[in-house]
C-alpha cells in the first residue's frame, strides 16, 4: 500500500511499520482504554437508540396517544416526547466529551507512549514479525 | 407561482451579495492551497467550532430550511419527525465515527477500508457507495435550487441551476476544500442568524405564547386535531419507523459529511466539532417548529395553494407576511447560500472519491504525482459539475426529486455505514465482506426505491410496482441487507485476514498514533495550526 518511492506522500493513509502494532494492541494500557470507551459508549448507544425508536415506534403505531393533550392545551405528549430527544442528544453529547476529556484522552495518550516507546526502544519488539509485514506492505505492484 | 411576476431585483442583489462574499473567501484560500491536504482535508488546521459550523451548513440543504419547514405548515407533526432523526443521527456519528474517522482516514471514507483491506477492490467498493449517494444527493438538490431560485427570483429554471453548479465548480476548483468550509461556515451563519430573526418574529405576531403556536396552527389547519398527531404524511406505521431507522444511520454514512472529520488537527477537533453542530443543527429544528406552525398560525390554509405540494415556498411566504419583500430577498439569498455550500460539499467529496480513489490508486497505482492528483481533482469536479447541471437541466424543474435526498440517505446507511463501522472494529472482516456488504447496500436501497410508491405514483397514489410492497423508506430492509452482506461475504470468502494491519488500524483508530499529519493551513496564512496538527505526527516520526 505505502508505496512511497513513487511519489512524495503516499496516497492513503500511511502505514508505521517502525510500531509493533500487535504488541500495542495486546498492552494492558490499551486494552484498559477500549475497555472504558466501551463501558461508556455501548449503554449510551443502547440508550439513544432505545429512546429514539420507542419515540418513532409510537409516532407510527400510537398516533392517537402522540396526539393526546399534555398538561395544557395546545401541548402534545408527541411534541414533548419530540423534545426530549433534543436535551437526550445534547446532554448525552456533552457528558461523551467530558468522559472523553478527563478519561479517554489521558488513557490514550498512555496507550500510545507505550506503543511507542516499546517500538523505539527495540526491547520488546518483535522485528521479524514488523520487517516481514512492512515488507509485504511496501512491495510495488 | 402567481407572486413573482418578473425578475425581483432585490432577491437578485442580495444574492449577488452572497456570491460576493464566498468570492472573496475563495480567492484567499486560493492563494493558501498548496498541497493534496490543503485541496481535500483544509490543511487539517480548521478549529472545533470552526468545523462544527462546517458540518452544520454541509449538512442543512434547502430540504432542512425550506422543506421541513414546508412539511411541517403543511402536515403538522410528521414534518417535525424528520427534524428528530437529522439531530439524533449526530450521536451515532459522535460515537462511532467521528474520531476513528480522524485518526484513521485521510482525504476520503475509501482510506479506513483500503488501509485494512486489498486497496483496488475496497476503493472500488467505497467509491461506488461515495459516487452513488452523492449523484442522489446532488441531482435533487439541483434541481431544487433550480426551481426554488426560479420561484424566488424569477429567472429562469435552467440558468438557476447552471448558476448553482457554476459557483460549487468555482469554488472548489479555485479553493478546495478551504474555500468550501469557510463558505459553509457563512451560510450555517446566515441559515442560524435568518431562523433566530423569523422565530422571533413569529413569536411577537402571534403574542409571545409558544403554545398559541400550536393553537393557533391547529385552528387554522383543515385537519383539526390530527394536524398536532402523526399520520398525515407518513402513512404506514412501517414507513415511519424505516423511515427513523435510514435518518438515524444515515448521516454516519454521508461522505461529504464524514470527509469533514478530515479537515481538524485531531479526534478532540474532531468530537468538539460534532458537539458545536448538535447545538447548531438542534437549535435550529427546534426552530423549524416554530416557523412550521407559525406559517400555518400566519398564513392559514389559504398559504397552502401557492407553497407548493411540498411547502418548499411556505417560508418566502412567511417571510414575505412578515416583513415584505426585502425581507423576503434575504430569505431567499439565504436559501441559495445553503445550497450553494452543499452542492460544493457534495462535488468536492466526489471529486474525491474520483480523483484520489478511482484515479490516484486503481488506474495510476500510486504512479502519479500528488501535483497530478490534485489537478485531477479540479477536473473531476467540473466533470462532476457538469454531468449535474446536464441532468437538472434536461430532466427539468418537473423531475421527481422527492424520493432522491431518502435514497441518498438509505444508500448511505446501507453501503458505506456498515462497511466502515465493520471495518474498524470487526477483526474477521475481509475485502470480500466490505465489497458484497457495498453491493448489497447500494443494490437492495436503489432497487426498492425504484419499486416504491414514491417512483410509481399511481392514480389510486397506492402505487408502487408491486401492490404488496408500500414501502417509500427502505431502511428497515436494506440496511439489515448491508450488514447480512458484509457477514456473508466475509464468512463465504477464503480471503487470508490481515491481522496485523487490523491492529495497527484497531490501535490507531482509538488513540490517533500515526493519524495522519495537517499543513497548519488557515485562511489567513500557515503556521498557527500546526501545533496541535504535529502533535499527531510527533508521537512517530516519519519513515
Amino acid at each position: 500500500m505505502a508505496r512511497t518511492e513513487s511519489r512524495e506522500t503516499p496516497a492513503g493513509s500511511a502505514h508505521h511499520p517502525e510500531i509493533d502494532w500487535v504488541a500495542a494492541e495486546k498492552s494492558p494500557q490499551f486494552r484498559d482504554l477500549v475497555a472504558k470507551k466501551r463501558a461508556f459508549v455501548m449503554p449510551a448507544t443502547a440508550f439513544f437508540l432505545v429512546w429514539y425508536f420507542g419515540f418513532i415506534i409510537l409516532a407510527g403505531y400510537a398516533p392517537d396517544f402522540m396526539g393526546r393533550e399534555f398538561i395544557t392545551d395546545g401541548l402534545t405528549v408527541g411534541y414533548v416526547l419530540a423534545l426530549t430527544q433534543f436535551v437526550m442528544t445534547w446532554v448525552l453529547g456533552w457528558l461523551y466529551l467530558r468522559r472523553a476529556d478527563r478519561v479517554f484522552d489521558p488513557l490514550a495518550a498512555r496507550a500510545a507512549e507505550h506503543a511507542r516507546e516499546a517500538g523505539a526502544g527495540g526491547a520488546r519488539f518483535d522485528r521479524t514479525a514488523s520487517t516481514g509485514r512492512g515488507t509485504e506492505e511496501v512491495t510495488p505492484r | 407561482m402567481t407572486w413573482v411576476a418578473s425578475v425581483n431585483t432585490t432577491a437578485l442583489a442580495i444574492f449577488a451579495v452572497v456570491v460576493g462574499i464566498t468570492l472573496v473567501v475563495t480567492y484567499f484560500a486560493s492563494k493558501r492551497v498548496a498541497t493534496a491536504t490543503d485541496f481535500w482535508a483544509a490543511g487539517r488546521g480548521l478549529t472545533g467550532p470552526q468545523n462544527g459550523f462546517a458540518i452544520a451548513g454541509d449538512y442543512m440543504s434547502a430540504a432542512s430550511f425550506l422543506g421541513i419547514a414546508g412539511l411541517i405548515f403543511l402536515f403538522g407533526f410528521d414534518g417535525f419527525l424528520y427534524s428528530v432523526g437529522f439531530l439524533v443521527a449526530f450521536l451515532t456519528v459522535l460515537f462511532l465515527l467521528a474520531e476513528r474517522m480522524r485518526n484513521s482516514g485521510k482525504f476520503t471514507i475509501a482510506d479506513v477500508l483500503a488501509f485494512r483491506l486489498k486497496e483496488e477492490p475496497a476503493r472500488a467498493a467505497a467509491a461506488l457507495g461515495t459516487l452513488t449517494v452523492v449523484a442522489f444527493y446532488l441531482i435533487a438538490q439541483m434541481v431544487g435550487a433550480g426551481v426554488l431560485i426560479e420561484g424566488l427570483v424569477g429567472i429562469d429554471f435552467w440558468l438557476a441551476v447552471v448558476l448553482t453548479g457554476a459557483f460549487m465548480v468555482i469554488y472548489i476548483v479555485a479553493g478546495g476544500m478551504l474555500a468550501t468550509s469557510w463558505v459553509q461556515i457563512i451560510k450555517a451563519f446566515l441559515l442560524m442568524s435568518a431562523a433566530i430573526v423569523m422565530t422571533i418574529w413569529v413569536l411577537a405576531k402571534i403574542g409571545w405564547n409558544p403554545l398559541d403556536l400550536f393553537r393557533d396552527a391547529r385552528a387554522k389547519s383543515a385537519e383539526g386535531e390530527a394536524y398536532l398527531k402523526p399520520g398525515l404524511f407518513l402513512a404506514t406505521p412501517i414507513d415511519t419507523v424505516s423511515l427513523g431507522l435510514g435518518l438515524v444511520l444515515g448521516t454516519a454514512g454521508l461522505p461529504h459529511i464524514l470527509m469533514r472529520f478530515f479537515t481538524v488537527p485531531d479526534a478532540k477537533a474532531a468530537r468538539s466539532s460534532v458537539m458545536w453542530a448538535m447545538v447548531l443543527i438542534g437549535a435550529f429544528y427546534v426552530m423549524t417548529t416554530a416557523l412550521g406552525f407559525g406559517a400555518r398560525a400566519i398564513l392559514g390554509q389559504a398559504g397552502e395553494e401557492s407553497a407548493g405540494a411540498t411547502g418548499n415556498f411556505a417560508m418566502p411566504l412567511l417571510a414575505d407576511e412578515l416583513g415584505g419583500d426585502f425581507f423576503e430577498a434575504i430569505i431567499a439569498g439565504v436559501a441559495f447560500a445553503t445550497i450553494l455550500a452543499v452542492v460544493a460539499g457534495l462535488v468536492i467529496s466526489a471529486s474525491g472519491a474520483v480523483a484520489h480513489d478511482i484515479w490516484s490508486n486503481i488506474v495510476r497505482r500510486d504512479r502519479d504525482s500528488e501535483h497530478e492528483e490534485v489537478w485531477v481533482a479540479k477536473i473531476a469536479a467540473l466533470a462532476i459539475g457538469a454531468i449535474a447541471i446536464g441532468i437538472a437541466v434536461i430532466g427539468g424543474s418537473g423531475l421527481n426529486v422527492s424520493f432522491m435526498v431518502g435514497l441518498a440517505f438509505a444508500v448511505a446507511a446501507s453501503a458505506n455505514f456498515p462497511a466502515l463501522l465493520l471495518a474498524l472494529t470487526w477483526r474477521r472482516f475481509n475485502t470480500t465482506g466490505a465489497i458484497t456488504g457495498v453491493l448489497f447496500g447500494v443494490i437492495s436501497s436503489v432497487a426498492l426505491v425504484i419499486v416504491s410508491p414514491t417512483v410509481w405514483p399511481g392514480p389510486d397514489s397506492e402505487g408502487g410496482l408491486f401492490s404488496w410492497y408500500d414501502l417509500a423508506n427502505p431502511g428497515i430492509i436494506s440496511i439489515p441487507l448491508g450488514f447480512i452482506g458484509c457477514w456473508l461475504g466475509t464468512m463465504l470468502s477464503t480471503e487470508k485476514v490481515t491481522e496485523r494491519t487490523f491492529d495497527e488500524l484497531y490501535v490507531r483508530s482509538e488513540t490517533g498514533l500515526g493519524a495522519e499529519a495537517g499543513t497548519g493551513l488557515t485562511l489567513t496564512g500557515r503556521g498557527r495550526g500546526t501545533r496541535a496538527a504535529t502533535a499527531a505526527t510527533s508521537v512517530i516520526p516519519h519513515p
